[in-house]
């Protein structure tokens, strides 16, 4: 490793899980603590509830009052009042356009890329920003178009259909039940993923410093195919009680479990795995930790991808065996593995970031939607 | 049975590998000085340009040798014994074989120009972990270097340094670079390319003597053509040779003509001796001279068919079409059937674009395509194999060319914003082969 230069250095370290990296994951890790944590209980009952309380005093509330800075409009009745949540959304999108920027430069040989970064960035500015916003702004309930069951589960809870009303809830039914597994069986789970998903969005702006840092091993991936899953299947199994209880509403045990559920699946999976874990680890575990190892609406089109057209398509002969391929992979897919096995593949993991064929010094890799074929890889 | 393979690069572990899977009872030991891992050599670069750690160069994860019972031996070999079946090492063990194959590959080769020899540090070639690391230390202190050599490992080594911020003056004995196999203009294309990122191409000059400081470090080189260049550090990269000195001296030597010559069958003339790779000179039944092929490509194949002859099959080693590519600095190059300089001089239809830098040329023989040389864009080297066995005219080639394109989804080139024209290549016969095609 040479770097003659400290901003050289500096880089290095960032990015190779040096004491910058660590600091910086720790400053993520900080902030969304404070988020998605701080409570306001006027009679904190001790306990957790207690350091809720305390957070929201000294660092919470600060969020807020700087997110309500961001409120707009003329008088009461048409007003916008921001808060915490506005200001992350809004630090949530400069982030990926100033790394989608780095993108458009480092990537304006390769339409794909490009494309691809372009789409992300503007479904993150329409519909996971603005959008909301406005929809709130005019008295209707903020909703995210951009955002599908099972990643927002809460939008096929049967206790919110009455405050999207009719129309959302038709969205909703569609667009998870029939756009996502249509569209995953022509083109794999990337025209998600990689193209609209605002985590992947991130990931793939943001984050791509880090993407290289993702665990190769055969470890991480068995690890992946439990967690994965077993998050969608408590998906699955949250969805169809809260749908029970909502059929069955004189059965108190049934709602008191189905708000249980609701508490620790918001807590566990929203809170600490897709916020706390999966964005503040990028300094240290790679941009996609919540993607690969817990991200339900990942799994399920991954499923889907297995059956689907999109393949990896593999030059036979050509590879060199260098790896960075791999290396770069920020799903921890062992790609030159396939490459220098002369295989065409499908993973379930495989996102379409396109980064592969993108740093293949070989040309040997294309993303590519084939026909359909039931062969299993 | 006990099957030893020398040298643990592409082609030994392919071969140990192949060797395993045909006789899964056999002990199988890879013996290698340079490294205990098998490790991605064409991937030097880019560990060099701090993309990759050490370890990612290593194709497969360690626990891969266990799992498979390949033995490791990391030390040098020194000695053979072909009647004794022994191999004997550095440290004074002696190793017995019953199959041994030969994989040691190629070192680079020297210049013998004034002053080169008194340089004791500052002088680099670029093809071993050991040149990695003497690239790396010196790096930071070089602000000047100069790159001798125009082949495909010249060019990583140019385009490495400056990529850290060096200086670099890519020194060619030919007007431009790689003359080889790629025509002027394709050649003036990854000349641009080069001075686009701020190296300097001097072209049709050569290396006539190296000066150096008082601590014996590369202070300036000197051209024939009396320019002196501050640098220092000097890369020579004109080529490698086959890896063949101990045998030469080795209790009983196997016959050496350019590399270590084996049949069709990658047989030495020592029995139960095979060898491939970048060692290896293959007389094939219908061919003038031996063939010595330094490419990863064909170090796959030999060792593949090495570690199958060895166990028992007796496979001929059947040269495929030649099919290379590379990463011109920001240029694929890709080059199928008969394209490069070594050749007869051929009708070529070259077809350039206007407004980025790629090309493709396609070489003809009569009316069929017979070979496709192809700069800036990305191509399906099996569809261009399959016309040029098929023998398509080259009016049909040019008509079905879109199909074989192999660009990313929604970033085809335009193949109708092309200029073409016929141009004969080569124009003359270029001289032998004096640039090693390296990689």
């Amino acid at each position: 490793m040479i770097r003659p230069t400290w901003s050289g250095r500096l880089a290095h370290d960032l990015q190779n899980r040096g004491l910058s990296a660590w600091l910086l994951c720790g400053a993520l890790w900080t902030f969304y603590v404070v988020l998605y944590f701080g409570v306001p209980y006027t009679h904190p009952q001790g306990g957790l509830e207690s350091f809720q309380a305390w957070l929201y005093q000294n660092a919470t509330l600060h969020l807020d009052a700087w997110g309500a800075r961001l409120s707009f409009g003329r008088d009461e009745g048409h007003i916008y009042r921001g808060d915490r949540w506005t200001l992350y959304a809004l630090l949530y999108t400069l982030a990926m356009a100033i790394g989608g920027a780095w993108m458009f430069h480092r990537y304006a040989h390769n339409r794909y890329q490009v494309v691809r970064t372009a789409c992300v960035l503007s479904v993150q500015v329409s519909f996971a920003f603005a959008v909301p916003i406005l929809l709130k702004f005019f008295g209707h309930p903020e909703y995210y178009f951009s955002y599908l069951w099972p990643l927002k589960i809460e939008y096929l809870d049967p206790r919110n259909f009455a405050y999207f009303g009719e129309a959302l809830v038709l969205y909703a039914f569609a667009a998870s039940l029939i756009v996502t597994p249509l569209l995953g069986v022509f083109y794999g789970k990337r025209w998600y993923c990689s193209w609209v998903c605002g985590c992947g969005g991130l990931a793939n702006t943001f984050g791509e410093p880090w993407r290289h840092l993702s665990q190769k091993s055969a470890r991480a991936w068995a690890v992946e195919k439990v967690s994965v899953y077993a998050v969608l299947v408590v998906a699955l199994a949250s969805t169809t009680l809260w749908f029970t209880a909502s059929w069955f509403p004189q059965d108190s045990t049934l709602a008191a479990w189905a708000d249980t559920t609701r508490t620790y699946y918001g807590l566990i999976v929203v809170a600490a795995l897709s916020g706390a874990i999966g964005t503040a680890l990028y300094p240290i575990g790679g941009t996609r930790v919540w993607c690969r190892y817990f991200c339900p609406m990942a799994a399920m089109l991954g499923l889907i991808q297995r059956a689907g057209r999109f393949r990896i398509r593999v030059k036979r002969d050509m590879c060199i065996s260098c790896g960075l391929c791999t290396k770069y992979c920020e799903m921890g897919i062992d790609v030159r593995a396939y490459a220098q096995r002369n295989e065409d593949f499908v993973r379930a993991a495989c996102v379409g970031c396109g980064l592969c064929e993108e740093v293949c010094p070989r040309d040997v890799l294309r993303l590519e939607n084939g026909r359909i074929t039931w062969k299993r890889t | 049975m006990q099957i030893i393979v020398l040298g643990n690069g592409v082609a030994g572990t392919t071969a140990a590998r192949e060797a395993r899977q045909r006789a899964p009872h056999a002990r199988v030991t890879l013996v290698s000085e340079e490294s205990p891992y098998f490790f991605s050599r064409t991937a030097l670069m880019y560990a060099f340009m701090d993309r990759l750690t050490r370890r990612d160069l290593e194709p497969f994860e360690r626990h891969v040798y266990e799992r498979e019972r390949i033995a490791r031996v990391h030390e040098r070999a020194v000695d053979l014994d072909a009647n004794a079946q022994t191999l004997t090492l550095a440290g004074g063990a002696t190793l017995r074989w019953d199959r041994l194959i030969l994989a040691t590959g190629a070192v680079p080769r020297g210049l013998d120009v004034p002053g080169l020899r008194e340089a004791r540090s500052g002088v680099v070639h670029f093809v071993s972990l050991a040149d990695l690391d003497a690239c790396e230390a010196l790096t930071p202190s070089t602000r000047e270097a100069v790159v001798v050599g125009g082949g495909l490992i010249g060019i990583e080594l140019v385009e490495c340094l400056a990529h850290h911020g060096v200086r670099t003056t890519f020194l060619l004995r030919d007007d431009h670079y790689w003359p080889t196999a790629l025509p002027t203009r394709e050649a003036t294309l990854v000349g641009q390319r080069l001075e686009h990122h701020g190296v300097t191409l001097l072209g049709g000059d050569t290396l006539a003597a190296v000066e150096t400081d008082g601590e014996g470090r590369v202070a300036a080189v000197i051209t024939a053509r009396g320019r002196r260049l501050p640098a220092q550090m000097l890369g020579v990269c004109v080529g490698v040779r086959p890896q063949v000195d101990f045998l030469r001296e080795a209790r009983t030597p196997p016959e050496i003509r350019g590399g270590i010559l084996v049949d069709e069958q990658l047989r030495t003339s020592l029995p139960q001796v095979w060898a491939c790779g970048d060692c290896a000179a293959i007389q094939l039944p219908d061919a003038p001279a031996p063939l010595v092929e330094t490419m990863w490509y064909s170090a796959k194949r030999q060792g593949t068919l090495a570690g199958a002859n060895a166990t028992g099959a007796s496979l001929p080693y059947q040269r495929p079409l030649f099919v290379n590519s590379a990463m011109l600095v920001d240029l694929s190059y890709t080059a199928v059937g008969r394209s490069t300089a070594e050749g007869t001089t051929l009708r070529t239809l070259v077809r350039q674009h206007r407004r980025r830098p790629a090309t493709q040329r396609i070489f003809c023989e009569g009316e069929q395509a017979v070979g496709f040389l192809m700069l800036g864009s990305s191509w399906d080297t099996e569809r261009l194999s399959r016309w040029v066995a098929e023998a398509r005219s080259v009016d049909w080639v040019r008509a079905h060319l879109a199909s074989a394109q192999y660009d990313v989804e929604l970033g085809p080139l335009d193949l109708r914003d092309a200029e073409e024209a016929w141009e004969d290549w080569p124009p003359v016969a270029v001289g032998a082969a004096h640039i090693g095609r390296g990689t």
